[in-house]
């Protein structure tokens, strides 16, 4: 009972701190069960699309642009959302002690934001399968697509497994509510289900706009009467993926806005301000590029 | 205040909703056990809160450490030197004893894996946890979980210790070891002991403060709250339907706690509860000539 450690701890830093604290929630993520339900998933879905595509009942271009965004997007993503949201108010039941700790609310909020890495790094190599299949399972894409574009909409999905958790974190940070977390995945499949509108609307900028404002849009789209044809929906993928990689500082600095004070918060405020101005440009950027649908094969 | 105090405070006032948790309250503690006694809502926990940094005062002063922690740096370096201890704990349901002491010690800006797990073994080997740290938190009794936080604010052996009542659903034995890491701990940290148990205060403290209401009732050494009770205990062979307090002990004697014993009465020795009771008896009598 009465053991004795001579205390050798070294002066400390708050980037050592964040990096130790960060690979301490990296693990916290990884064996989350629900982060693991959605690898696991996303594993599924690979291995049937391979072997889709191996027999010949599969198809190629889904593969290339549809599935490619939008599997890490629910599996990752909108789990992730649960799973930043759960990470976060995890703590709070150990809350005063944790408050009473050198680490502030920002390097532990900076932390939790470093863990949602993980289930990118897991997208990087669901984008990665993506190329690999691309390779072994050539489809006519290449042609009507430039390379630079297809490349910016299959790198979404990475921001979208990112985003999804930093949404998560966010809410986490601003809310007590124990199914904020639900809440925040509700909002964010309805905002991206709301956002297919401007696909239905005929092709405009507009139309582009009201499509790519969701934080989760999808490219691939079909025909809405007749699903006769397939068709990359208009717009600039590059400036989206610029304005939903914005989105994701724009929730973490908010995220870590809730536990500055001082100095610090004047100073993230500005950082979100601008993260927002941005963000805001970079999507009419994107929406302002050319609106004009690319068909992709006859169904 | 002297100067070598490590928390000074001055005029410390918080209310909740227009009722008054703590009313100018002028306090210094120095290297020590202090025991911190009171009924619930007397200002306890509020006070513990106010100098663990996690609640502002409304008004007043804080010199904790030799710091006013009006600013991030300095509330990081009084936070360097603190281990607090909340009276209220939840334990996130995946971590371990070990998992969740570790995450703590992180927090506390342990970065170096080594030095830390060994720190972390260490208090937890201290509470007598070592056995069981790698079971889940919420698989563990709850004197067990009480011993888990206590664990994380003896993390780095603080200069400054703040306990919310650590020995609350400990068992006797573990009492008794707990109580000889304490007094150890007050050999060189500030400790401030928040507690019902007038049993631990009087087998740890050197210096108890009474609070009651937001103010303070008694700040000195428990041997002179004890002695305030002198003469008015004694065992009779029936209840004193005057007397403060009154109980039938285990020999079939009756133990009244009284203004004064009658003539002729057994006097006994009063131990710190009596004088507890005492002390807050004549403040509720206080009260009632006032009314």
């Amino acid at each position: 009972m009465t053991t004795t450690v001579e205390r050798t701890q070294a002066s400390p830093t708050r980037t050592a701190t964040l990096r130790t604290l960060a690979s301490l929630e990296a693990r916290r993520y990884a064996r989350h069960p629900l982060f693991l339900i959605g690898v696991a998933l996303l594993v599924w879905v690979m291995v049937s699309i391979a072997k889709g595509l191996a027999d010949g009942t599969g198809d190629a271009q889904i593969l290339a642009v549809a599935d490619g965004t939008t599997v890490p997007a629910f599996f990752l993503g909108v789990l992730g959302v649960f799973v930043g949201h759960r990470l976060t108010r995890s703590m709070a039941r150990s809350g005063e002690a944790v408050e009473a700790s050198p680490a502030d609310g920002v390097i532990r909020t900076a932390a939790l934001c470093l863990a949602c890495l993980v289930p990118g790094a897991v997208a990087m190599v669901w984008l990665a399968w993506n190329y690999v299949a691309m390779a072994v399972w050539p489809g006519p894409y290449s042609a009507v697509i430039s390379s630079t574009n297809h490349a910016a909409m299959l790198s979404a999905g990475v921001v979208y497994a990112v985003g999804g958790p930093l949404f998560g974190v966010m809410v986490g940070r601003w809310t007590r509510f124990p199914g904020a977390g639900l809440v925040a995945a509700v909002v964010l499949v309805g905002w991206t289900l709301l956002s297919t509108f401007g696909l239905l609307m005929p092709a405009s900028r507009v139309g582009t706009l009201v499509h790519l404002n969701a934080p989760f849009a999808t490219w691939v789209s079909s025909d809405s009467s007749t699903q006769e044809v397939s068709w990359v929906a208009g717009g600039s993928p590059v400036w989206y993926l610029v304005y939903v990689t914005l989105l994701c500082g724009v929730a973490a600095s908010a995220a870590m806005l809730h536990e500055a004070w001082g100095a610090q918060r004047s100073r993230l405020v500005r950082v979100w301000a601008i993260l927002v101005m941005l963000a805001l440009v970079s999507l009419a950027l994107a929406a302002a590029s050319d609106p004009t649908r690319i068909p992709l094969l006859p169904g | 205040m002297t100067a070598a105090a490590t928390v000074g405070l001055t005029g410390i006032t918080k209310k909740y909703h227009g009722t008054t948790a703590l009313d100018a309250i002028d306090l210094s503690f120095q290297p020590g056990i202090t025991g911190l006694l009171g009924p619930n809502g007397a200002g306890k926990t509020t006070l513990l809160r106010i100098i663990a940094t996690v609640l502002a005062p409304d008004t007043g002063n804080v010199r904790l450490l030799g710091r006013t922690p009006a600013t991030p740096d300095e509330l990081a370096q009084v936070r360097r030197r603190l281990g607090y201890q909340p009276q209220e704990m939840g334990f996130p349901r995946a971590f371990t004893g070990f998992g969740f002491v570790d995450y703590m010690a992180v927090l506390k800006e342990w970065t170096a894996r080594t030095p830390r797990h060994d720190e972390v073994r260490r208090v937890l080997d201290l509470v007598d946890l070592g056995d069981v740290a790698t079971k889940r938190v919420r698989a563990l009794s709850g004197g067990q979980r009480r011993r888990v936080a206590l664990a994380q604010a003896m993390l780095g052996d603080p200069d400054l210790m703040l306990l919310d009542e650590p020995t609350t659903g400990v068992d006797p034995e573990q009492r008794v070891a707990l109580r000889h890491v304490l007094s150890r701990a007050g050999e060189r940290s500030t400790v401030l002991l928040s507690t019902h148990q007038t049993e631990d205060v009087a087998a740890l403290c050197d210096r108890v403060v009474v609070l009651d209401q937001g103010r303070i009732r008694f700040d000195g050494a428990v041997q002179d709250l004890v002695a305030t009770a002198a003469g008015r205990v004694w065992l009779a062979d029936a209840p004193d339907p005057a007397a403060r307090a009154s109980w039938r002990t285990g020999t079939g004697k009756h133990r009244n706690v009284g203004q004064a014993a009658p003539p002729g009465s057994e006097r006994t020795e009063p131990t710190l509860e009596d004088a507890y009771l005492l002390l807050l008896g004549d403040r509720a009598r206080t009260t009632e000539v006032a009314a």
